[in-house]
């Protein structure tokens, strides 16, 4: 049995007062101060964006972070305002995923039937490219975070339910009304277009229109190709760059580039 | 004080119980109305009623346990079930009920299950002993005391068969350090007690309750006090004494083989321990049922007054040992042995002197005098 008092607790039967009085004077100190209120937040009643814990609850000495406040970025549940979206399937491109599926969502036309994005959360990685992809700013991502459910197929949200999302009204992400900043268009190779109106057809903001090219004369032993003489021509203000166009082509005329 | 014992209140019961089964079917109403019967229903409503307030107030204990060191870690407590949680025990314990007991193979039958079973059973009799008001206890034993802390004493016994009959040799050696420290502690226990005894020449609670009328023994015994405490805790193997369960490394030791039910009844036991322990530390050195003189009368003349300020000092005494639970680390089996038999036990022979020496001069110059020093 040495004398000498090590730091390390060797000894904590020896130095009763120090081992056993100080830290309980630490937890009665503790207790004092969370009597009035305890650090945590009651999750299903109270919750961490509530304004009212801004002052209450300090996660860290200094600012809260994370109290009280929401970040305009955040990244939960997407809204879909089907109203406005123009089913150009830009969203279902970009998932890393491949949790975005175009559905048919019931409309006013029955012959022209549309189609929105349904999200399978049980796939999804919130990682926000879809709502960043969105040229009609019509697909965001809220505030929400409450997902868990019992059973897998409720994790699967049809339009329907991200409607109803956006029209809670809930924080979102805001809405980017500008165009994407590159400077790509929808270019056509001339000689390999049919006329076919396949890109004109399925454009979701109905920006290409057919215009007519003059039928060129034949000069004695050549066989003009079989097509239809028109053209597409896209209107670059209207144009949202989804593509579409490029997809349907069945003679892959259409391409991305860079006007001069 | 009020004039109601447990006892006319049960007989009280009974009767009622009877008279309106008589009153229904009135044929039997004159045999099932005769005194003798009544009496065997009084006892048993007796035993029922104490076998529900112990139950109740174990959950309720563990309700507050709960709650403080939910404070005392900057959090809640139980919070979802009940109004500030206070079914969630419940809630757990019917789920415990529910579950499948398994048996590990090989496992003793007898003494996998009347292990847990005597071990809560001895426990549940402890409140047959204690007095919780004037009148309402089971009859003013003579040697109240003694009697309690034997069957308190019968607990390593029972945890040692239950660990041995596991077939697990792991549950086994968790038992034997359990019924080791459960045995080392006594000794500084009775000898605490001892001078509780010395000062108050009486081996019944009532009595030395009734002796604390002019100053409460933690005064002078502080000493004893400490003593008592510490080892009531390594008794109950709560933190720092917990060793032999440590929740967390050892997958509570001796009773890892148990489940369902058969782990409520050692959780339960545990609780109901700790219970009889707070009640021990407020029978023997906070005065019991009674209040200081210096109170006003008000305070102790409604009805139930007794109960409600025992029950007031046993659920603060019980949150002095959440509070050293919530403050002290574990301590090593060296250094149980040594505060047990290094410090405990010359600070309890220290105390005994004390309470020796005050019984000779009779007169302490702070507290007054020793009101019938005799023995």
């Amino acid at each position: 049995m040495t004398e000498a008092k090590t730091s390390d607790g060797e000894n904590a039967a020896d130095n009763p007062i120090l081992y056993v009085a100080r830290p309980m004077a630490t937890a009665a100190r503790q207790f004092a101060k969370s009597l009035r209120r305890p650090s945590t937040i009651v999750y299903p009643y109270e919750r961490l964006e509530d304004p009212r814990f801004r002052d209450q609850v300090a996660v860290e000495p200094g600012r809260p972070i994370g109290v009280g406040q929401v970040w305009d970025n955040y990244r939960g549940v997407h809204a879909l305002n089907i109203a406005t979206c123009i089913s150009c399937n830009l969203c279902a491109f970009s998932c890393p995923d491949i949790c975005i599926e175009m559905v048919t969502v019931p409309g006013d036309d029955p012959k022209h039937p549309k189609k929105c994005p349904q999200i399978d959360y049980g796939k999804c990685s919130y990682c926000g490219f879809c709502s960043d992809a969105c040229p009609e700013g019509c697909l965001t991502m809220t505030t929400r975070y409450e997902l868990s459910t019992p059973h897998r197929a409720e994790m699967v949200y049809s339009p329907q339910k991200l409607n109803e999302v956006f029209r809670s009204k809930l924080p979102m992400n805001p809405i980017r009304l500008e165009l994407p900043e590159n400077e790509d268009r929808i270019l056509l190779d001339p000689p390999l277009c049919i006329g076919c109106n396949a890109c004109a057809r399925d454009c979701p903001t109905q920006c290409i229109t057919m215009l007519d090219v003059p039928r060129p004369d034949a000069k004695p032993g050549e066989k003009l190709p079989k097509r239809i003489w028109k053209e597409p021509v896209v209107n670059d203000s209207d144009c949202v760059r989804c593509g579409t166009c490029i997809s349907v082509c069945p003679k892959e005329c259409l391409f991305w580039g860079s006007r001069p | 004080m009020s004039s109601a014992t447990l006892y006319s209140v049960s007989y009280a019961l009974a009767a009622l119980i009877l008279n309106v089964i008589g009153f229904i079917i009135p044929p039997i109403r004159a045999p099932i109305t005769n005194v003798d019967v009544v009496t065997v229903l009084a006892v048993l409503i007796f035993g029922a009623l104490l076998l529900a307030a112990s139950m109740l107030n174990t959950i309720l204990l563990i309700w507050w346990e709960r709650k403080l060191l939910g404070r005392f870690m900057d959090r809640r407590g139980a919070m979802h079930v009940g109004f500030a949680g206070l079914l969630q025990n419940f809630a757990d314990g019917f789920k415990l009920f529910r579950k499948n007991t398994f048996q590990p193979a090989e496992a003793d039958t007898l003494g996998f299950y009347s292990g847990p079973t005597a071990y809560m059973v001895t426990s549940m009799i402890l409140f047959g002993i204690l007095p919780i008001s004037s009148g309402w206890n089971s009859g003013s034993l003579p040697l109240s005391l003694l009697l309690a802390l034997a069957i308190f004493s019968f607990a390593p016994l029972f945890i040692f068969v239950s660990a041995w009959s596991s077939n697990n040799k792991y549950s086994l050696m968790g038992g034997m350090r359990s019924a080791a420290q459960m045995i080392a502690y006594e000794v500084p226990i009775l000898l605490a007690v001892v001078s509780v005894v010395i000062l108050s020449g009486s081996f019944s609670l009532t009595t030395i309750v009734y002796e604390q009328q002019n100053y409460w023994f933690w005064g002078p015994l502080v000493v004893a006090l400490i003593v008592f405490v510490a080892a009531m805790l390594a008794e109950m193997e709560r933190i720092p004494f917990d060793l032999p369960e440590a929740e967390a490394e050892l997958v509570e030791g001796w009773n890892t083989e148990y489940g369902g039910m058969l782990f409520a009844f050692f959780m339960l036991a545990d609780y109901l321990r700790a219970l009889v322990g707070s009640i021990l530390v407020v029978l023997l050195f906070l005065g019991g049922w009674t209040l200081p003189t210096w109170v006003p009368s008000a305070a102790t003349s409604f009805p139930l007054a007794g109960i409600l300020w025992f029950m007031l000092k046993t659920y603060l005494v019980f949150g002095l040992f959440v509070w050293v639970r919530a403050s002290l680390p574990r301590v090593r089996t060296d250094q149980l042995l040594r505060v047990g038999w290094n410090r405990m036990i010359p600070l309890a022979l220290l105390s005994v002197f004390l309470a020796a020496a005050l019984v000779t001069v009779r007169c302490v110059p702070v507290f007054g005098c020793v009101p019938s020093a005799g023995a």
